[in-house]
């Protein structure tokens, strides 16, 4: 493995593994899923916060990335159009589960998962907890920035909208966390 | 069961994806239905000359003959539809499949000149002009996979040299 993890050396690194798994070579896909497997699990599961809505959802993930990765021009954007596919899947997903007959986001705004109340022993365990509490545009665009560390021009590419407008979700987002936390007498 | 951190990330492990990947990369499956379009295409070449070269049909045989080629073309269709969406070629893929393809109109064409040297029939000829055009498509196609694969093998070999810079 290579040393240095500077956003440059990450971009290089990920364009060699998309090269090779454009040739073809199988074990650059297996390199593929050892390494992106994690944070799109974690995205997926908390975004749509039930463990076997997010398996489902990881599958038809990596089918989608092993059928489109010849066509990914860029490879140093990797981590954008995976994180860009899952983000299709799970808004997909979501909105068959809750038959919003709609326009985009609009049913989802108001979806927060509904999971029982952890024992809040640490203040990851709380910070989770809360962040399921969100509507799902909200816990998305704090998982994606936050937890999976993409730039604000990444998330904008993932979800599609321009950057003022991450930035709004962001502000936004921020918000509600640190106005629940704030309920609970907790500090954001 | 409380959702914590260490909780949430259990299924994470990709076996699974693993086995996925194992389906979905099957070098066989791509090439069989390489060979199912090029097999398809040839027939219909064949069958197509043969209704090229008997102008007094009747009229239910040529619709039987259309019938023949839209088959025949349905399965082209099919096979190329799966080769770019269901199991996509990639790069060294496309190097096997363009000489899978140069290989096999190549001895359809000889074939088809020969049995018109043997027989002095019109549609071996017909046939054979079809191969030819065929033939010039796979060639085609095998140079652009060559040159497809020789730039994405320079560019891998650009990144492993700027990468192993950056680690020394």
């Amino acid at each position: 493995m290579i040393a240095p993890t500077t956003p440059v050396a990450d971009g290089r690194r990920d364009e060699l593994l998309v090269v090779r798994c454009q040739l073809g070579e199988r074990s650059a896909f297996d390199e593929l899923v050892e390494r992106w497997h994690p944070p799109l699990w974690k995205y997926v599961r908390r975004v749509t916060g039930d463990d076997d809505a997010a398996q489902d959802a990881v599958q038809d993930i990596w089918l989608r990335v092993l059928r489109g990765i010849h066509r990914l021009r860029d490879g140093s954007k990797l981590r954008a159009w995976l994180f860009g596919i899952a983000h299709h899947v799970v808004m997909d997903r979501l909105r068959s589960q809750y038959a919003s007959p709609t326009v985009d986001g609009i049913d989802l705004e108001n979806v927060a998962v509904d999971e029982s109340p952890p024992g809040f022993d640490d203040d990851a365990a709380t910070l989770h907890h809360e962040l399921t509490q969100l509507p799902v545009t909200e816990r998305e665009v704090l998982t994606l920035f936050y937890l999976r560390e993409l730039s604000l021009t990444e998330v904008a590419d993932v979800l599609g909208v321009p950057v003022g407008t991450v930035k709004s979700r962001l502000f936004r987002a921020r918000h509600l966390l640190r106005r629940e936390l704030e309920s609970k007498g907790r500090h954001a | 069961m409380n959702p914590t951190y260490d909780t949430i990330t259990s299924p994470e492990d990709p076996s699974s994806v693993r086995r996925l990947v194992n389906a979905e990369l099957s070098v066989a499956s791509r090439m069989g239905y390489v060979a199912l379009g090029l097999a398809a295409a040839i027939m219909t070449a064949i069958v197509a000359s043969l209704w090229m070269t008997e102008p007094s049909l009747p009229t239910r045989t040529q619709i039987g003959f259309g019938a023949m080629v839209g088959i025949g073309l349905s399965w082209v269709g099919f096979a190329t539809w799966v080769l770019t969406h269901r199991r996509p070629l990639l790069a060294d893929h496309r190097i096997v499949a363009g000489r899978m393809a140069v290989t096999f109109t190549s001895l359809f064409v000889i074939g088809a000149v020969v049995l018109g040297l043997a027989s002095g029939g019109s549609a071996p000829y017909a046939a054979a002009a079809l191969g030819v055009a065929m033939l010039a498509i796979a060639i085609v196609l095998l140079v652009r996979a060559h040159r497809v694969s020789t730039r994405l093998r320079e560019r891998r070999a650009a990144l492993e040299r700027e990468l192993g810079r950056s680690a020394g």
